[in-house]
């Protein structure tokens, strides 16, 4: 595609916001593996401007946009404060609407995501396969059980949000949150499959209108005020940006009433149970949508360390390479990533890694490291208490 | 933006080598327009080379087709260093970023010229080592780009500048030969080339390797923080703990603007209320970081402070640095561009020039905020501007100049550390005579007879006889 | 004093004795006249300007005529506490030990002299004023001029004035001694002043507060002593650093070398060095525009 005439309506305001220091370019994970400057966030504002400006865009284009991880690590560095995440999602969702950026087969495999029973499908032949070992070991994927035990509320006092991937493919992860949530006494509220997609890789792939369909949908299944807690960073962090996306005060009512699970923890670390034994020593890979778009990975650390020695990586919280269905349509550089990620790793000696993400935690599983979501790990250790 | 077409037969000569790191897109060749300054141009072609032989290659084709190049590091230079003019070939090292040796029992490391500053320093942490140059850029500034501009930062007050801190350098010449410029010794045979070369901002050829110093990590660090009601106090305060025979690490200030924009990035607990504060760092051994702490805190005290504040561990240390380093890009939470100076004035004249900077941007209705390197009078003042403000530009240059003339009446210099580049070319006769620009071009001449290393740099254009390239700054260069 | 129109009257009469013409070459102290080899039969002496100018204790800087002797700056700035650590005999000129570029015994602390150069005013060979540099303590205004007049032994022109960075001198400086492995002391030790060694002795100088010398120095088994010991006579020879750990082994001559420097002062002269090919062009290139008919210093060599 060539001069393909586009209008980016992304507010002057936020473009001229970045003063190309360059500061953010070390904590982008595309620049890190390519040194490109079209592949750092500087380049890449630099060519909204342009294409701001100049109203046309080209496959060249399209390419430099489309290797951004969405990590938004580029924002907890940039002091400027430059809204780097929504001017991308801007981009994307203008090129989506107005050029042939997403075609029909990404837009089917982003629809099946909300659907459920394709999704099952889906998920039931994996697991098949799985049987027949037919699926590389390398993907990384759990072991997706053909049949799976429904989720049994316990209560009303807090909702459990599950998601779509991930409830097909690791419902046993929140069966052990629900279990350590419950441990602090609390009752737990499942929703209906009206919940079973929050839309994050639907505004990542700039398909906004899907995005705010499924929004709308997941809010319904949510009723009351209890608090909606999130045992995935990436879901969490879309959930808490319904007020921006559909920009309702009923969104942003249910924006407020959002929090990761860790937050919720965070501030109840007495109602856990005691810590007896051992502490591993865990290294803990901090998603990015917890990091760098929520701002609440500090929680993971107080309530894992409740239980083990939590060490964090020195890294700046530099991306794994997940980045949501990334790994999928760029595997060379998210490989690329996630080896730098596994350097940061193995230079501290620990037993094993605790990631609050699936994407994340399968990504890395998926490069030979052993991965388990934090709570599965304080799961383990309390139950060894009883 | 439109683009001269690429010179098609250089480019496929390039690409004979460099296959697709020869790049001549519209929307690429547009990331290679700028650095860190106010100013732009145009790249002709942009190549991203591996190694040594390969930024060799570029200059020897660059030379069959007549055609200035131009070095680029990571693009954070404020003088316009890295701003192509005259249609160069740009050659950005961002990947020859491989630190190729760490020497422990010579203290030397040899790196490529795109390592990053911090990278280095991160990677030589655990050895015990840093390497002592930190622009407030550090975690993204080349080593290259460093060397070129002799860059300083906080700690250089007490350690020295990056000319300092480089023993040798392995250089591609105009010509297309291969240099090493110094050496591992402690007194290299010949006229120091090295020492020529550093500060060259890339018109006497492309660093390749360089050797750099490693400076052992202190073994006590304290820093401090002292906010003045008055930002007279402050620099008052500058000048006697100096005079008092202490050289801190450091010693950084910043003015009530600058605390306020820092604070709202780094929430580190910067005195918002305050007119102005100091940043102190003290290290070494612990005996002489007590006495300096004891020598700070009376001195403060003589000069009206309010508080004292001792960063209690590492963390808090970090984050307070991370304020200060963070400072530049802060100011685009007021105004969407702004307009960094760089000038040195004696220690003792800093609270005659800081009043003056504040004067002359009121005249010129604009807003200044100050944060800079205290203890070695180096002002940093920014403007802080909005370009989409009609006749803006016009005043915000009108201002610059003011500040350097009235820095340069002060008995100071053009700039500390950012360099003279393209921004302050035409300056450069405020400071020097005819003469000894004549002398300097004399100098770049020997290493570059026909100007084809960054053209348009460094000197004005009536002091180079050689410049084929192009005569003034570009009126289209300011955006 | 940055501009043009500042210069002293001291430095115009130089330029005026130096001239358009003949060859010229600076006499010093005579301390380190050999160095470069003598200036050809029939070349015209001059002195360079001597005086303080000016000495700023709050600024750190100090500004000098060239012929001044390090025994006056150092008396000047010891009235404040303050040192240049040049560490050369006291009738040296600053201009002559900064044309000969050699570095004193602190060198591993203080770093090489060049360093604390901030500006130059020479008389070049058209017998005009040059200024490079800048008077303030930091400075990156146009090419570093300043760093190629240091070791250039006066070939490229006559140094009459410099403004040095001074430092405050330290609360106490002590020598020590030891049979000590001069290599573990330099590891073991935060950036001691100086160390010393005749391959079997070291000394170490060690400055700072009272407790800080103390600590360190009770880190090795040491004895003090009142100073450096008296270095042999001959020439220096600058190796990398770790090659001091060979040099042991292959040398029977008496020698005391600068452990962390790479730096051996011999009884033997100065060996020549040899500098490759490109480097020898450029530094002709050099010579030829800034020494054109080699009026500056005939004679001696910078380039052997
Ligand atoms: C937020 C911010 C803070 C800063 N703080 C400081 C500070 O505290 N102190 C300070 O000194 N500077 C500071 N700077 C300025 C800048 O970061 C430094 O000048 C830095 O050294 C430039 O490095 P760079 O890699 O970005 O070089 P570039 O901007 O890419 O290039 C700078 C110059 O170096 C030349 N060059 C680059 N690489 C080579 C090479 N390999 N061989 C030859 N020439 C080369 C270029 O041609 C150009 O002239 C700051 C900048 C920013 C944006
Ligand atoms: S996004 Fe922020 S950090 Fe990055 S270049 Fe722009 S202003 Fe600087
Ligand atoms: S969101 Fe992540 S990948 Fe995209 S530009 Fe920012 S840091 Fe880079």
């Amino acid at each position: 595609m060539k001069n393909v005439p586009i209008d980016l309506p992304i507010p002057t305001e936020d473009l001229v916001s970045c003063v190309s220091c360059g500061l953010c370019l070390p904590h982008c994970p595309t620049y890190r593996v390519t040194q490109e400057e079209s592949a750092s966030p500087r380049g890449r504002i630099a060519l909204m401007k342009q294409a701001h400006h100049d109203g046309v865009v080209d496959d060249e284009f399209v390419e430099f946009m489309d290797t951004c991880i969405q990590c938004r690590g580029c924002e907890t560095a940039c002091p400027a404060g430059v809204q780097f995440g929504s001017m991308m999602e801007t981009t994307r969702e203008a090129l989506a609407t107005q050029t042939r950026y997403q075609p029909w087969w990404a837009r089917l495999g982003y629809r099946t995501l909300g659907w459920q029973k394709a999704l099952r499908a889906g998920s039931a032949l994996i697991a098949l396969l799985q049987r027949f070992r037919l699926v590389p070991q390398k993907l990384g994927l759990p072991s997706i059980p053909i049949i799976q035990r429904p989720l049994v509320s316990s209560g009303n006092d807090v909702w459990l949000f599950t998601g779509c991937i991930m409830d097909a493919w690791m419902r046993d992860t929140h069966r052990a949150v629900q279990r350590v949530l419950e441990s602090t006494g609390a009752g737990i509220a499942f929703p209906d499959k009206r919940a079973n997609c929050c839309g994050a890789l639907h505004v990542h792939a700039g398909l906004a209108p899907e995005a705010r369909r499924l929004a709308l949908r997941t809010m319904q299944a949510f009723p009351g005020d209890a608090p909606i807690l999130v045992d995935s960073a990436g879901c969490g962090a879309q959930l808490k940006d319904y007020g921006h996306l559909l920009d309702s005060d009923a969104a942003r009512e249910f924006s407020e009433r959002v929090l990761d699970v860790h937050e919720w923890l965070a501030q109840r670390l007495d109602d856990l149970p005691e810590k007896t034994g051992l502490s591993p020593r865990i290294v803990v890979q901090d998603p990015c949508h917890l990091r760098h778009v929520q701002r609440a990975h500090e929680s993971v650390y107080q309530v894992l360390g409740r239980y083990v020695e939590a060490v964090s990586l020195d890294d700046d919280g530099l991306c794994c390479g997940a980045g949501g269905a990334y790994s999928t349509f760029h595997p060379q550089i998210a490989s690329d990533v996630r080896d730098r990620k596994i350097r940061a790793i193995e230079e501290i000696q620990a037993e094993e890694v605790a990631s609050a993400n699936p994407g994340c935690l399968l990504h890395l599983r998926s490069g030979g490291l052993e991965v388990r979501h934090p709570l599965e790990i304080v799961d383990g250790l309390i139950k060894k208490d009883e | 933006m439109v683009h001269k077409s690429a010179d098609k037969k250089l480019l496929s000569e390039l690409r004979s080598f460099l296959g697709d790191r020869a790049r001549d897109g519209d929307f690429e060749l547009g990331l290679y327009a700028k650095d860190g300054s106010v100013l732009k141009g145009d790249p002709m072609i942009v190549c991203l080379p591996t190694s040594t032989e390969e930024v060799q290659q570029i200059i020897l084709a660059c030379r069959r087709y007549d055609r200035p190049f131009l070095a680029r590091g990571s693009g954070t230079g404020l003088a316009g260093g890295a701003v192509p003019v005259g249609d160069p070939v740009v050659i950005a090292t961002a990947k020859m970023n491989k630190i190729l040796d760490i020497d422990i029992d010579n203290r030397i490391a040899w790196v490529e010229p795109g390592v990053l500053n911090l990278d280095l320093s991160r990677e030589l942490s655990p050895l015990g080592f840093h390497f002592a140059p930190d622009p407030s850029s550090q975690q993204v500034c080349s080593i290259g780009g460093n060397v070129a501009n002799n860059s300083g930062g906080p700690h250089c007050l007490a350690y020295g500048v990056t000319s300092a801190h480089v023993a040798a350098i392995e250089v591609v010449l105009p010509d297309g030969r291969v240099a090493l410029l110094g050496d591992l010794t402690a007194e290299s045979p010949g006229y120091d080339l090295r020492g020529l070369f550093i500060g060259s901002e890339g018109t006497m050829g492309v660093a390749t390797k360089v050797a750099v110093r490693l400076t052992p990590n202190p073994p006590e660090v304290r820093t401090l923080l002292l906010d003045f009601a008055d930002v007279r106090d402050g620099a008052a305060a500058v000048s006697s703990i100096i005079a008092n025979g202490l050289i801190p690490a450091a010693l950084e200030m910043m003015d009530q603007r600058a605390i306020e924009i820092v604070e709202a990035f780094v929430n580190a607990g910067y005195p918002t209320e305050a007119d102005a504060v100091l940043l102190v760092e003290l290290d070494g051994l612990p005996g002489g970081v007590e006495h300096g702490v004891e020598v700070v805190r009376a001195v403060a005290n003589r000069h009206q402070v309010g508080s004292v504040r001792v960063a209690a561990d590492d963390a808090e240390r970090a984050l307070l640095w991370k304020g200060r380093k963070n400072a530049f890009g802060a100011v685009a939470r007021i105004k969407p561009d702004y307009y960094l100076h760089d000038t040195v004035v004696p220690r003792g004249k800093l609270v005659e020039v800081l009043e003056k900077v504040y004067q002359i941007a009121d005249a010129y209705d604009l807003i200044a905020v100050n944060v800079f390197h205290a203890g070695d009078g180096n002002l940093h003042p920014i403007l802080a501007y909005d370009s989409e403000e009609k006749g803006v530009l016009e005043r915000v240059q009108a201002a610059g100049r003011a500040i350097v003339t009235a820095s340069i009446e002060a008995g100071g210099v053009l700039s500390g550390e950012h360099g003279i580049g393209l921004e302050k070319r035409d300056y450069m006769g405020m400071l020097f005579s005819a003469h000894d620009m004549a002398t300097q071009d004399l100098v770049r001449e020997a290493f570059d007879p026909d100007g084809f290393a960054n053209p348009l740099k460094v000197l004005p254009s009536g002091s180079r006889c050689s410049d084929s390239f192009g005569q003034h700054v570009p009126d289209g260069a300011w955006v | 004093m940055s501009r043009v129109e500042d210069i002293d009257q001291e430095v115009l009469e130089f330029a005026k004795i130096v001239g358009k013409s003949g060859p010229v070459t600076v006499v010093g102290g005579r301390t380190q006249w050999a160095v470069g080899g003598p200036p050809e039969p029939g070349t015209r002496e001059v002195r360079a300007p001597a005086g303080i100018w000016s000495h700023e204790p709050e600024e750190m800087t100090v500004r000098c005529g060239g012929g001044t002797t390090l025994g006056e700056l150092s008396e000047q700035l010891a009235h404040h506490g303050q040192m240049v650590p040049f560490d050369m005999p006291a009738e040296a000129t600053v201009g002559g030990v900064l044309a000969v570029g050699h570095s004193g015994l602190r060198r591993l602390r203080y770093g090489d002299i060049r360093d604390f150069v901030l500006q130059i005013r020479h008389v070049d060979h058209t017998g005009q004023i040059v200024s490079s540099g800048g008077p303030t303590v930091k400075n990156v205004s146009g090419y570093d001029l300043c760093r190629l007049m240091v070791g250039s032994l006066g070939k490229f022109g006559c140094i009459a004035e410099v403004t040095l960075r001074c430092l405050p001198i330290p609360a106490i400086t002590r020598w020590f001694t030891g049979i000590l492995d001069p290599f573990e002391v330099h590891n073991q030790l935060y950036r001691p002043s100086s160390i010393l060694w005749d391959g079997n002795r070291v000394w170490v100088c060690i400055e700072g507060v009272l407790s800080d010398v103390a600590a360190q120095a009770a880190i090795f088994d040491f004895e003090e002593v009142a100073g450096p010991p008296s270095l042999p006579a001959g020439g220096r020879l600058a190796i990398e650093p770790k090659g001091l750990r060979t040099h042991k082994q292959e040398s029977d001559q008496s020698w005391i070398a600068e452990v962390g420097v790479g730096l051996i002062h011999t009884d033997l002269p100065a060996a020549q060095r040899h500098i490759n090919d490109v480097n020898v062009s450029l530094m002709e290139e050099l010579e030829e525009r800034l020494n054109p008919n080699n009026r500056l210093n005939p004679g001696r060599q910078v380039l052997i």
